[in-house]
């Protein structure tokens, strides 16, 4: 028994030989084996769906929110991890640097995703005059800005302070967020009952809290202050000023509060309102969607003298509706500037030159001359002097700020022009959105599309020349900008994608390897659309539109015309940035080929890699099981009844009839009740076994010399080699060693319901007779299992032959045709010589296969026989 | 399903009181621990196989309860649960040997099959250090 192993270890590996294992112990090594395996498949395809609903959700262009993306992300590194010590405890204990690349990248991912903005350490408050753009950080931009007004010769601004960042954090302690940031974390977003009810929470905890005393003792002192620049009593008004609105294309516009006429007694309660402003409804609702988290804005506040105003208004210095941009646009209203901001009242419009002397070009009066509220005083409205002075500023300010400004302001009873806020306008506010054009099936009086369905794995429409692959070999082939249509979305086909217009494929869903690539380089893919690989036909050229999942014949122009790049509502926001970073560490696949020498460990870079690597090589560990392990003869059974040759049998789990008495030392075939082996059974047992083929001259001398060659190899020496074949079994799970003859075989499988687990797997090898023949043998195989779906790798005389998560009936025939091959392909290396020989051994393996696999199993002809037109459960 | 042996600790009264119910209803025995003290007291005296543990609690939290259910009773299973994913606690929890770490809310049989899951793992793990307890008093010379 030691000896067949040795043998095997001989052929496949240089491990040294561990001390056997009793039939107990193999049992229990084998299920811990099995469990690792089984749990290792299940991380796998959890972190890839994670993967996948990250980039898709990434991609969408629809708003997200942080706790959605910390979730994934712990999602995808729990499984991953999982992973690892899954395959570490298969493969006892090797890959030990997989846990160092897992560290590093958690380490990594960590420190992007929980990182907090540093606390901001600086006086609690600022004079206006004192600030510029430099401060923005301490100031917010808004009062920063206005710092920089305030230096302007010519320019004024109301006396003021500014309340920074440093007292927001002071006023707000880590305690009080982390309550507020719980608060907001549980929060549905789509619940909007619940959203203003969180968001009144969170206020009234921030307008409850107690303002620190010293931070109230300086506002007491800058009040003075303004009191003594000022008058004594002087209202102020208290208004927003936020840090972090700065990025392009976000304009934060009309979310915060401001609270105006404040006497000295409530300038606390009216800074804590301000405050409490961040969390407005609003305000929350607009972080969310845009992808700002809570702490990426930090409010300040700004503290100024109010203005008796006598007519107030908001200057575009480059009109935003206009045409071509020419004019200011110029609104105005009695009194504070309030009412023009939030649309309350009517307000007069001006649009005035740019250039000197900013001539009036039109006016719209709109104010309600006879104010019934109040008679006496009519509207004031501007003279022309005040026009040409607001023209002059607002050019002024534009070249300051080198960018079209917003700008609010007052004149008040004097005459005099107060600056209260300039900012500039966001850039996408300066242009014409186009509308993007609705995307219709077969409209322009189109065509109807020729297919119609599958998976959108990414989105995108294209046109190409359909090229479909195969094989490995066919990928030099492939021309830039064909359509790549293949049946698996396998990752093989990865080098590809960067050549290809788009991908369709007759299987596969969103998660796999293949749709991420595709994601990454931005091509449109279609898959588990099986009809495409009967439709679809090389060189004929289409057009994919992914989204839709349809494909048209012929380049649709209409279509391709009407894609527009739809606008990213997250677009440059802190936290897309900060997916963007972390999906550097997770969706790059670098491994793609596990024939690679790059194929170790110590490549891996990123959480895809780590799971290409964990699955393939878990994958191995599995089916090494049978070769590594060792176990007492008194383990094995020998199968009795009508059985050609000598087969041994090893039960693992369950793999026996319930009831049946295996105390001895056979067991019936009937007893078996292991799926896999039933299956490898049938094709074992299918047809008779005509002996070896009659051996030409040639090939008998080959023999004889390879048998001196390697004395184990004599028939006459190693005799028990030649009888002794076993089967490892549980009910769902078989590993078959043959040693027939000269050569090696391996079946091991693994069928259950869940398509995801199952996999057959067939490795052959050896064999008397030169090293060319035995290449023509395998290369033999190498076809007729190809024309049955198997994935080959063919390296000389060695093959290895794959087909994993298929149904179970359909890796049951494939099985019953391994089983098959195992047994009547033996010493058929001697008739090799002959090129007609060997066509015409292919062609009796294949009508035997035929053959075999139309006979039906007594139990399923029974149901068939009711007139059914099944064609077989196994198919 | 075999019968075993479950703790649930949740500092949430209610998401305690009906997990307990829930998984008593399936045949498995249940305790429950409204903290991770408790749930350290339980398991001193208790035969516990599989901890459903949350995370986030006030007291001793749900890592630092599993870095101690670890060295006090290193075959006992632990599942993490817990209603806010947070990328440290996750990694943390799984080096520490959680056998998973899950995310609330979470249907029952999702739960009951990870759980099971668990107490295989464990009943394997226990099998192997007695066979090979077996093995060694064997070997000794009589």
């Amino acid at each position: 028994m030691k000896k067949i192993f040795n043998y095997l270890k001989y052929i496949f590996s240089s491990t040294p030989p561990e001390e056997p294992l009793d039939p107990e112990e193999l049992k229990v090594s084998f299920k811990r084996r099995y469990g690792n395996f089984r749990s290792l498949l299940t991380a796998n395809n959890n972190a890839l769906q994670a993967m996948a609903e990250l980039e898709k959700i990434y991609y969408s262009g629809d708003s997200y929110r942080m706790a959605t993306i910390r979730s994934k992300v712990t999602t995808i590194l729990v499984n991953v991890y999982k992973m690892v010590r899954n395959l570490r405890e298969m493969a006892d204990g090797r890959y030990q640097d997989l846990e160092t690349i897992f560290e590093q990248i958690g380490h990594d991912l960590v420190a992007i995703l929980e990182q907090k903005p540093a606390r901001h350490e600086g006086p609690f408050i600022l004079p206006l005059a004192e600030i510029g753009r430099g401060q923005r950080s301490q100031t917010g931009e808004k009062m920063a800005n206005l710092g920089e007004v305030a230096a302007i010769p010519g320019l004024m601004v109301p006396a003021g302070f500014v309340v920074t960042a440093s007292a927001t954090g002071h006023f707000l302690t880590t305690t009080l967020l982390d309550e507020i940031n719980r608060r907001l974390q549980i929060l549905d977003p789509d619940d909007l009952d619940r959203l203003f009810q969180t968001c009144e929470e969170i206020k009234k905890i921030v307008r409850e809290s107690p303002l620190p005393r010293d931070l109230e003792e300086l506002l007491h002192v800058h009040y003075g202050r303004l009191e003594k620049l000022t008058h004594a009593g002087v209202k102020v008004a208290m208004r927003s000023s936020a840090i972090g609105e700065d990025s392009a294309g976000v304009s934060f516009a009309g979310l915060y509060r401001s609270v105006l006429h404040i006497d000295k007694e409530s300038l606390a309660t009216a800074y804590k309102e301000v405050i409490a402003g961040k969390y407005g409804t609003k305000a929350v609702a607009y972080r969310r969607k845009r992808g700002y988290r809570h702490e990426d804005i930090e409010m300040c506040v700004g503290c100024m003298t109010m203005i008796d105003a006598l007519v107030s208004g908001v200057t575009y210095s480059s009109d935003p509706s206009g045409d071509e941009n020419e004019t200011i646009r110029i609104n105005a209203v009695s009194g504070l500037a309030t009412s023009v901001v939030d649309g309350t009242r009517p307000t007069d419009l001006y649009l005035v030159s740019r250039v000197k002397p900013h001539t009036l070009v039109y006016s719209e009066i709109r104010q309600d001359r006879d104010n019934s509220a109040n008679p006496h005083a009519a509207p004031s409205t501007l003279t022309y002097g005040q026009l040409k002075k607001l023209a002059e500023t607002a050019m002024t300010l534009e070249q300051h700020f080198a960018a079209p400004q917003d700008i609010e302001w007052s004149f008040d009873h004097q005459g005099r022009l107060f600056i209260l806020q300039s900012r500039s306008i966001p850039f996408h506010h300066r242009q014409i959105a186009e509308q993007p054009k609705e995307i219709t099936d077969g409209g322009d009086g189109g065509e109807e599309p020729i297919l119609f369905g599958g998976i959108c794995a990414s989105k995108g429409i294209v046109c190409g020349e359909v090229m479909r692959i195969d094989s490995v070999t066919q990928l030099q082939s492939f021309p830039q900008g064909a359509v790549l249509l293949v049946e698996h979305p396998l990752p093989e086909w990865a080098p590809l994608l960067g050549r290809a217009a788009a991908l369709i494929a007759g299987h596969g869903s969103e998660a796999g390897h293949l749709a991420t690539v595709a994601r990454e380089f931005a091509i449109p893919a279609l898959l588990n659309l099986p009809e495409a690989l009967t439709t679809l036909g090389n060189g004929q050229t289409i057009t994919v539109n992914a989204a839709a999942r349809a494909i048209y014949s012929g380049c649709r122009e209409d279509l391709l015309r009407a894609r527009e790049v739809k606008k990213d509502i997250m677009a440059g926001s802190p936290v897309q940035r900060l997916v963007t970073e972390t999906l550097q560490h997770i969706t790059p696949l670098n491994l793609s080929d596990p024939a690679s020498h790059q194929f170790k460990s110590k490549w891996c870079e990123t959480l895809h890699d780590i799971t290409r690597f964990c699955h393939e090589k878990s994958v191995t560990e599995m089916f090494n099981f049978g070769e590594k392990h060792h176990f007492h003869e008194g383990a094995a059974k020998r199968l009795v009844g009508k059985v050609p040759l000598e087969w041994w049998v090893i039960d693992l789990a369950d793999g026996f009839q319930e009831g049946a008495d295996v105390s001895g030392s056979t067991v019936r075939v009937e007893e078996i009740v292991s799926v896999p082996m039933q299956a490898i059974w049938r094709g074992i047992s299918a047809f008779p076994w005509e002996g070896p083929p009659r051996v030409s001259m040639r090939g008998f001398g080959a023999i004889i010399f390879q048998s001196a060659m390697r004395p184990d190899l004599d028939p006459a020496v190693a005799s028990n080699l030649t009888t002794k074949n076993y089967f490892l079994i549980s009910k769902n799970f078989c590993n078959l060693s043959v040693r027939l003859g000269y050569h090696y075989a391996m079946i091991e499988a693994y069928l259950s319901d869940l398509l995801t687990e199952n996999y057959v797997t067939f490795r052959f090898k050896g064999g008397a007779a030169d090293m060319r023949r035995k290449a023509v043998r395998a290369k033999l195989l190498a076809e007729i299992l190809e024309s049955f779906d198997f994935r080959i790798e063919l390296r000389s005389d060695a093959l290895l032959a794959r087909i994993k998560k298929r149904p179970r009936g359909f890796l049951e025939e494939r099985l019953q045709i391994l089983g098959y091959l195992t047994l009547h392909a033996r010493q058929l290396d001697m008739v090799m010589d002959d090129p007609h020989m060997v066509e015409r051994y292919k062609q009796k393996f294949l009508t035997d296969i035929a053959e075999m696999l139309a006979r039906r199993d007594p139990l399923i002809q029974g149901e068939a026989g009711n007139g059914e037109e099944q064609q077989s459960v196994a198919g | 399903m075999r019968e075993f042996n479950v703790l649930v600790v949740d500092d949430e009264q209610e998401f305690l009181d009906i997990t307990v119910k829930r998984l008593e209803k399936r045949g498995l025995k249940v305790q429950g621990a409204e903290s991770g003290e408790k749930a350290l007291q339980i398991l001193l005296h208790s035969s516990t196989d599989v901890v459903l543990l949350d995370v986030k609690m006030p007291g001793i939290d749900g890592i630092e309860t599993l870095r101690r259910i670890r060295s006090m009773k290193p075959l006992t299973e632990v599942v993490l649960l817990t209603g806010h994913a947070s990328v440290d606690s996750g990694i943390e929890g799984m080096k520490l040997g959680a056998f998973d770490y899950l995310m609330k809310p979470i249907e029952l049989e999702p739960l009951l099959e990870k759980l099971a899951d668990a107490y295989e793992k464990k009943r394997l793990h226990q099998e192997k250090i007695e066979q090979a307890e077996i093995k060694r008093n064997m070997s000794k010379p009589a």
